[in-house]
């Protein structure tokens, strides 16, 4: 009951003295909005690396083999061959696996032509990885067995060379260099036309949506083009391969190359993901807590405003100390006030940062995550500044004697 | 007749390093429930010190008083707190409401201390204003009262958790002379419903509404008089 009447009383306080106590949240309402938008901007920032490495394949693998001769680090190549052999050994526990990298080739049509970067694939690679195919289709196991000349473009690639994405059926001209044994032009279908659709991320982070030259031939043909064969396995591992996976793996590329197995270089996007969501946790933790370096400032402002108004209001501590009020009663009292000024001055805060983050989330078309238990938190931890900090004022108002109190003028 | 106020050899001593100020000097008196007592002297002359040991705002320095047969002296912090909130009625020379709160939440003050439930404290708030004649002022602000309006919302504040004892300090101190009969006729008839009244006063003319004055010179009593017919 009495703890409702020090409610009431201190908003009270707060209403009738609304400049002065805007002025003492300010600090509140400063810090706590700049420790929730860090935070909330760490955590949007986490979500949006998650999702691009579920768009990447969480259980996508890169893998490769790094010697050192004493002086040069050099890679190992793999051959059309191993690639095939390692696809028969661990079909239960490789969803799909290529030669990724195909060099650089040069798109032709009549007078035009066009940079391009040659990816490898094999059947099936839309299934393990999101490929916005727009017209047409993507390269399938007959074009990898056959080692057809069909290739897919990018859209804009298309828009390049043939000033239009509508040229399913089109052949076009590729120029590439033969593993250093002559430039050769050959003839290429065109099979598909894909749309590159960056995600926001990527965006944010400076690059263009603009990716041209980013195209899709059979793998087959990928080790005519390097003849040496390719250095980097890309490859997608099943849900259900066993947690030794990778030390197997790694193993028998060693033994295939004759290297040692630290020499092979196994990237998984989960490890990946998951460094990068522990760095960016560990940066927001940091910011925030020096953000909530203001949160103490905050606090002595309030500490201040508290000393004041305890020594404003001197006599009606003692008038009420005269009709009853117990020490206790006085200190909750001042607690209170303080509290609530810290408290108010928090949820105003985290609405205000909490704001600035979804306003610009939409103006940057990203989804972002504020979390309720964030917002919770900062609420929790206000109270707690304005109780710690309203203790000495609360104190001092408490132990004040009547007789000076109320002679006070 | 009831004892509600006995003191014994009750002493006051300021220690202020140098000298030692006696305020009160061994003193002895006997306040009987229902009087309408006035205590009278000078500035200095002890009986402000006088009127917060009554009152439990101070703590004598020696010799006992017994507030309804208790021995206050003794007790805690907190106990004295609540002698103050149930046997004592406050009134003040300048009136302390408290400022920006309404007539009727200065009122349930001393109930919202004694833990009296919402509903009766509006209850009885409201009475008490209306017994004082500010039925029409209950959600005034102190500062839109007139000084004789404040002193009656002090006396009704006074009155709430119905306190055996009503202690005034120069009530009519800041107030012109027909407030200051008004508010003396108040207390005249609490008295007479048997409310212990004690006013102190250096005015003669207040002192002629009680019943018996008592006059103090340098920490002592001087004279005790009892009007013969009351």
């Amino acid at each position: 009951m009495l703890l409702w009447e020090n409610m009431k009383l201190a908003l009270t306080a707060i209403r009738v003295n609304k400049m002065r106590s805007f002025l003492t949240m300010l600090g509140m309402i400063i810090g706590i909005s700049s420790v929730i938008a860090i935070v909330s901007i760490g955590d949007t920032m986490r979500s949006m690396f998650a999702k691009e490495y579920e768009e990447i394949g969480l259980n996508r693998v890169k893998c490769y083999v790094m010697k050192f001769d004493g002086y040069y680090y050099y890679s190992e190549n793999f051959t059309a061959d191993q690639f095939n052999e390692i696809a028969s050994v661990f079909s239960d526990e490789i969803e799909y696996i290529s030669a990724n990298e195909g060099g650089t080739i040069t798109g032709i049509n009549g007078r035009k032509n066009y940079e391009i970067v040659s990816t490898g694939v094999r059947g099936g690679y839309e299934k393990v990885q999101k490929v916005n195919i727009i017209a047409g289709r993507m390269i399938n196991n007959k074009d990898y067995e056959g080692k057809k000349n069909n290739i897919v473009l990018e859209e804009a690639t298309a828009i390049e060379l043939f000033g239009t994405a509508d040229v399913v059926g089109k052949t076009m001209k590729v120029k590439y260099t033969k593993g250093g044994s002559g430039t050769f032009v050959d003839d290429f279908n065109i099979v598909g036309v894909y749309r590159n659709s960056q995600s926001v991320l990527m965006k944010l982070l400076g690059g263009t949506d603009n990716t041209r030259g980013l195209a899709y031939v059979p793998e087959s043909i990928v080790f005519d083009i390097n003849v040496n064969g390719v250095w980097m396995i890309d490859m997608f591992v099943s849900e259900d391969a066993p947690p030794t996976f990778q030390t197997q793996f790694t193993n028998y590329i060693a033994r295939m190359t004759n290297a040692k197995p630290e020499d092979v270089r196994y990237s998984s996007a989960k490890e990946a993901m998951g460094e990068m969501d522990s760095i960016l946790g560990t940066l927001s933790i940091a910011v925030g807590a020096i953000a909530a370096i203001s949160l103490v400032v905050g606090g002595i402002g309030i500490m201040n405003i508290m000393l004041v108004s305890v020594t404003e209001r001197t006599r009606e501590i003692g008038i009420r100390k005269a009709l009853g009020a117990r020490t206790g009663d006085v200190l909750t009292q001042f607690l209170i006030e303080s509290a609530v000024i810290s408290l108010v001055g928090g949820i105003i805060g985290a609405s205000l940062g909490a704001g600035v983050v979804i306003i610009g989330g939409i103006a940057l078309g990203v989804e972002v995550v504020v979390k309720p238990s964030v917002m919770l938190m900062a609420f929790a931890f206000s109270a707690l500044v304005g109780i710690f900090f309203g203790l000495y004022p609360a104190r001092k108002a408490a132990k004040s004697d009547p007789i000076t109190a109320l002679r006070y003028e | 007749m009831n004892e509600i106020i006995k003191i014994e050899e009750l002493e006051k001593v300021y220690d202020t390093g140098a000298i030692q100020v006696h305020a009160l000097k061994k003193i002895n008196l006997s306040i009987e429930q229902g009087e309408y007592v006035a205590i009278m002297g000078q500035s200095g002359s002890g009986k402000s010190t006088l009127m917060n040991i009554l009152g439990c705002l101070d703590r004598p320095t020696g010799g006992h008083y017994y507030l309804d047969g208790i021995d206050v002296g003794k007790l805690s912090e907190n106990k004295l707190s609540a002698v103050r909130n149930k046997k004592i009625g406050f009134v003040f020379q300048s009136f302390h409401l408290i400022p920006r709160t309404s007539a009727m939440k200065n009122v349930e003050l001393p109930m919202i201390y004694g833990k009296i439930a919402n509903r009766k404290r509006h209850q009885r708030a409201k009475e008490l204003l209306c017994k004082v004649g500010l039925e029409k002022r209950l959600n005034h602000l102190p500062q839109e009262l007139s000084g004789g309006q404040r002193q009656r919302v002090a006396i009704a504040r006074a009155l709430a958790n119905d306190p055996p004892i009503i202690l005034a300090d120069e009530p009519t101190g800041n107030l012109d002379t027909a407030s200051s009969v008004e508010i003396m006729e108040l207390f005249t008839e609490l008295n007479k419903e048997g409310v212990t009244v004690i006013v102190v006063t250096h005015e003669d003319d207040i002192a002629e509404f009680t019943n018996r004055v008592i006059r103090f010179r340098d920490g002592q009593i001087m004279s005790d008089v009892r009007k013969e017919n009351p």
